[in-house]
């Protein structure tokens, strides 16, 4: 089990400065400059040079290279070149929302996922299972900006139900009002997703032996889904799932653009319009972090949670 | 066509209970909405873009000030100075300031220091975009706490233009930069306006808060939130439901014309006009032909490009200065639409099947859908424009490379001939070179004309200077100037700003100390 | 030689043939999935012929009309036919969304292969890396990809592209890892058969089946990233028609013509959701014990 982590953990690293490097050039391939961003189109190309020895990127690349690599070790990713704040608190300032948002939208998918997929699973083949598959795939289906406009369109202007920009939270109902909608769009489509995945999980943890034998035992059939066989159709559900999270997040920029609201996505779009290279730079290692983080996690619990998975 | 009238009339009923919902406290804080994400930095010396201009200058003075609402020199009044000057040749200016002013959050007095300080940054190329507008000056000097003295090397258009609250003419405290350094002081401004700095969260707001000590009286708003919503539809979801008080509107006369009939809401249609010019690259062919250059100017179709942005929101351009400035040519003589005469000229050049040309284009939407009614006129002649869309970052980048046959710019400047001119058609500012700024389009011919109307101390030589300037960059068609869109905002009802609106320099309805609701 | 070709199973084409019929007759929403899928195939392909008006002529006079007799649709902010834009769009997403699935497909089969193939080392870095191309967000990396090489057709494709090509390693690579212990493959390779004999001659037909269905979805992901990517600013060169792009002026002007976005909303809607429901009824008849995953 050491070993198996030692020898994971090592692939990380690897994997993480392989991933830093490659960062740091795509960044300097875009075209774009970001001291004209910054000086605005009024500035004469001296000014424009002036900033550029200023932010220090007229430095040789190898130089601004060690100098990335230096500051990504030491969790020093400089400061933003536009805002002049450091990245670190720039996107500390934003992760609590797409955090927010994510769980959120996790909790209202498996809120609704779970049960209709363990209902379709149930009702295999019948009229049930059709509407619920086509429901699903028709959530799936859904571009997240246009199930974001609409929900816009009905609730924050007709109905007048929620605020149309998601900002203020002072006080409880105003955080509330701010997440609903927001939450509900990433949802939806998480519910979907979520659905799709406890139905087959389900269909095949009920053909197992165990089950049968529990319903020829006469356990309730009530007791065997819930009981049985739900608690163990939920370690694949989780790790896909799991895996999903990445889909979720690029799937939060168009929710954060069409609700206003802010986030991890909004940020890096932000980012990538004014070239803030390090600002870029910094988001982008955040992702991978998480992304390695997430897959290192989904490795372990799953080889902890099923004896049967070898720990190669 | 029952759905449409049904949503109109849903909307409709939400927009009069939201308003009604609103009105029935006094408010004391003012919510405006933005077109950006980002205010940029927070710096007056340094950022010329919208949003951070309409934000921040509640928080800065000039020496003298622009009356509010006003956009042209003719209106310049007291600000930080009370009274000024100049001496016979226009080359020594005497600012005496007001006493008593104090900086915000406890940075003392504004004096005479703090003046010379802050003209000197706005001069210094490291911690200035505008220093190129303090070319001229040979020094700044405190005689004494309450007076600033200016020497020029030569007489320029003008002095007090580059001293008011606009651009590096906004005066900031010198205790806050020193005590903060740049870095700091850029995210945490200092000035002396009716409204302090508060505090600015990314992509989501700018709060300003009211400065008491202000010398022009306590504010009647306690806070201004500048909220940052890049889409246009979703800020003008957050005005029809009452969260917004004032807001940049989309740039478009049909949401326009909607605002305008909305009730309890007041749309404006702002100078300075952004001015869409077409700047031919003439060192590129086909373009370097003028009759292929004559061609593109009689295709385009200026009634048809005002008719399709719309009456009320923006005018046909008349010269290669935008209307209203001082020194702009009103009947300069640009080519008529006449696609007929375009295809002749183009077969006279030696290209009866018509051309293809290049241009590298901004994504902004407002732009694109300008260029692509150019794209369809210019089809109609013969001249199939290829339009690549880049990123704004990436356009602004690449059409200062020559990489762009024809460049689409829009822009405002300071309404004094001498800086469109001087920006846009003196080969000084050619991109490409060291000196370059906006000349797209390698234009030389006005150069002695803009050089002698600059140092002309007499206004009427001046003018007829910039005019012939004109005339030549016309004649020779460096550029096509084809639109000017006005900037269109729109404000409650309600809301009072203290004067009357007719247009905002600094590209956003200044908010006064005076300013309040009146429901 | 006898051995190896008695133990081969059936060609993965047979098995996808046979499968999609079985798939047809018991699956009906397969049948209604691959109907709207044809009907937009042919609406693309004819669109020149069928489209009621020019999509790209400009009629400022009628700029931002609901529907009527000469435009069915309405016009958009330009005075174009929306219908018209909306048949030529289809073009721009089928060509995008199956181009770049392909490309993904061939290169991604190929890695996953090679990767289940040799094992080992090669394997877990290769994996690593998709992993890595897999879980960041498939917008954003075509968004920076998109942003690095400019917008053009052959771009978009690129970027779409890499963005699926790890999904189709990781699927073509666990039925190498069984398939290659199987005596046939044993056999094949003590009969001194070549690395890329075996690979393309006895693995590859194994895993057919699973790749041209994933095929299916994988194009409705696709097209669904390109108007994504339009509808942020990164689409085709105007005037073209894409619906991702449309749907984008269109949320501009939602408060006066919310038809705007609403029917190329539509028209995505119905593509994707078309091939999600042929995917995944071809799945259920492949790999009964998949159905429902994805």
């Amino acid at each position: 089990m050491t070993a198996f982590l030692v020898r994971r953990l090592g692939f990380a690293c690897i994997t993480l400065f392989a991933v830093l490097t490659i960062i740091f050039l795509i960044v300097r391939i875009l075209p774009g400059d970001p001291a004209q961003v910054i000086l605005g189109d009024q500035a004469d190309a001296g000014a424009v040079a002036a900033m550029r020895t200023r932010l220090g990127l007229d430095r040789p690349l190898l130089v601004q290279y060690a100098d990335f690599l230096s500051g990504a070790i030491r969790g020093d990713w400089g400061v933003s070149l536009v805002t002049g704040r450091p990245v670190i608190q720039e996107v500390l300032s934003v992760l609590p929302w797409t955090i927010e948002l994510t769980l959120y939208a996790l909790l209202i998918g498996a809120a609704i996922g779970i049960p209709l997929g363990i209902w379709a699973a149930v009702n295999r083949n019948l009229f049930t299972d059709y509407a619920i598959r086509i429901a699903s795939l028709l959530g799936l289906s859904f571009p997240a900006f246009v199930s974001g406009i609409l929900l816009l369109i009905g609730f924050a202007i007709q109905l007048r139900w929620f605020p149309v920009i998601s900002g203020q939270r002072a006080t409880w109902t105003q955080w509330l009002q701010s997440l609903v909608l927001p939450a509900v769009n990433l949802g939806l489509i998480m519910a979907a997703y979520i659905t799709r995945v406890t139905r087959s999980a389900m269909l095949e943890v009920l053909s197992e032996d165990y089950v049968r034998t529990a319903r020829a035992k006469g356990v309730p059939w009530q007791a065997v889904v819930w009981r049985h066989a739900l608690r163990n159709a939920l370690i694949p559900i989780i790790t896909i799932v799991g895996l999903y999270l990445g889909v979720l997040i690029g799937n939060s920029v168009l929710t954060e653009i069409v609700f206003n609201r802010p986030g991890l996505g909004k940020l890096i779009v932000g980012a990538l319009n004014q070239r803030d290279y390090t600002m870029l730079q910094g988001m982008m290692v955040i992702y991978t972090l998480l992304v390695v983080a997430i897959n290192l996690a989904t490795d372990v619990v799953y080889g902890v949670a099923d004896p049967r998975v070898k720990l190669q | 066509m029952i759905r449409r009238t049904l949503l109109a009339g849903c909307m409709g009923l939400a927009l009069m209970t939201g308003i009604a919902g609103q009105a029935l406290a006094q408010k004391t804080t003012l919510t405006v909405g933005l077109a950006s994400a980002d205010t940029g930095v927070l710096d007056p010396h340094m950022n010329s873009a919208t949003p951070g201009k309409s934000f921040m200058q509640q928080i800065f003075n000039g020496l003298v000030r622009l009356k509010p609402g006003e956009i042209s020199p003719e209106f310049i009044e007291p600000d930080l100075a009370e009274s000024w000057t100049a001496s016979p040749d226009g080359k020594v200016w005497t600012f005496n300031l007001r006493k008593g002013v104090q900086c915000h959050h406890n940075f003392g007095e504004f004096t005479a220091e703090d003046a010379v300080f802050s003209l000197k940054r706005a001069a210094t190329r490291e911690t200035s975009t505008f220093s190129s507008d303090y070319a001229a000056f040979e020094s700044v000097e405190a005689p004494d706490k309450y007076t600033v003295k200016i020497t020029l090397k030569n007489a320029i258009p003008s002095l007090l233009g580059v001293v008011m609250n606009y651009h590096g003419g906004q005066m900031i405290c010198k205790a806050a930069v020193e005590q903060m350094g740049n870095e700091a002081f850029r995210r945490r401004p200092i000035g002396t306006g009716p409204f302090a700095f508060a505090e600015y969260v990314p992509q989501q707001y700018g709060k300003l808060v009211a400065n008491d000590l202000y010398f022009r009286g306590k504010p009647n708003f306690r806070e201004i939130t500048y909220r940052l919503i890049p889409s246009d539809a979703a800020r003008d979801l957050a005005f029809q439901a009452g969260e917004l008080d004032m807001l940049y509107a989309r740039q478009d006369q049909t949401a326009f014309s909607r605002l305008k009939a909305t009730p309890g809401v007041k749309a404006l249609a702002m100078n300075p006009a952004e001015m869409s010019v077409i700047h031919l690259n003439m060192t590129m062919p086909p373009l370097d032909n003028i009759k292929v250059r004559q061609a593109i100017a009689h295709a385009l179709d200026r009634d048809g490009i005002q008719q399709f942005r719309g009456r009320e929101v923006s005018r046909q351009a008349v010269s290669v200065v935008p209307s209203g400035y001082v020194g702009t040519l009103a009947n300069a003589p640009l080519l008529p639409h006449n696609v007929q005469k375009a295809r002749e000229l183009l077969a006279e050049a030696g290209f009866p099947n018509g051309i293809t040309l290049k241009t590298i284009h901004t994504t902004l939407p407002g732009m694109m859908t300008f260029m692509e009614a150019v794209q369809a006129q210019l089809r109609r002649a013969g001249i199939t424009l290829e339009i690549t869309p880049v990123e704004h970052a990436t356009f602004h980048q690449q059409i200062r490379q020559n990489l762009s046959q024809v460049v689409h710019f829009q822009a405002a400047r300071f309404p004094v001939a001498d800086v469109y001119l001087s920006q846009f058609f003196h080969s000084r500012a050619t991109v490409g070179s060291p000196t370059g700024v906006t000349n797209f389009s390698h234009c030389k011919v006005a150069d002695a004309e803009i050089d002698a109307a600059r140092s002309e101390p007499d206004k009427a030589k001046q003018i007829a200077l910039w005019h012939e300037a004109q005339r030549k960059i016309v004649t020779e068609v460096c550029a096509i100037p084809v639109n000017e869109q006005l900037q269109l905002w729109a404000i409650k009802d309600s809301l009072d700003l203290g004067y009357e609106i007719k247009g905002a320099l600094n590209l956003g309805p200044a908010v006064l100390e005076t300013s309040k609701f009146t429901k | 030689m006898s051995l190896a070709a008695t133990a081969r199973p059936r060609s993965g084409f047979a098995r996808v043939a046979s499968a999609t019929l079985r798939a047809f007759n018991t699956n009906k929403t397969s049948w209604v999935g691959l109907a709207l899928f044809l009907i937009v195939l042919i609406i693309a392909i004819l669109a020149p012929w069928i489209a009621p008006h020019d999509p790209i002529e400009q009629d400022i006079f009628s700029k931002l009309q609901g529907p009527s007799a000469t435009h069915w649709l309405g016009t958009d902010y330009y005075g174009r036919d929306i219908l018209s834009r909306l048949m030529y769009g289809a073009r721009y997403s089928l060509i995008i969304g199956i181009a770049a699935t392909a490309f993904a497909m061939v290169a991604g089969s190929v890695i996953g292969m090679l990767a289940g193939y040799y094992g080992g080392r090669f394997d877990t870095i290769t994996m690593q890396v998709m992993d890595i191309l897999l879980a960041f967000p498939s917008l954003i990396l075509g968004l920076i990809i998109v942003a690095m090489l400019g917008p053009s057709l052959l771009n978009i494709i690129i970027a779409i592209a890499l963005t699926s090509i790890p999904s189709f390693a990781r699927i073509a690579r666990a039925p190498t890892i069984s398939v290659k212990e199987r005596e046939f493959v044993e056999a094949g390779r003590s009969l001194g058969y070549s690395d890329a004999r075996i690979l393309f001659v006895h693995i590859l037909p194994n895993i057919t089946a699973e790749i041209l269905v994933m095929f299916s979805l994988w194009t409705a992901s696709s097209i669904r990233t390109e108007a994504s990517l339009a509808f942020i600013g990164l689409g085709l060169k105007p005037p073209t028609p894409t619906w991702g792009g449309m749907i984008r002026e269109g949320f501009e002007n939602i408060l006066e013509s919310y038809w705007l976005a609403m029917m190329p909303g539509l028209a995505i809607l119905i593509v994707v959701f078309a091939l999600n429901l042929l995917g995944d009824g071809l799945r259920d008849a492949i790999d009964p014990k998949l159905k429902g995953e994805q």
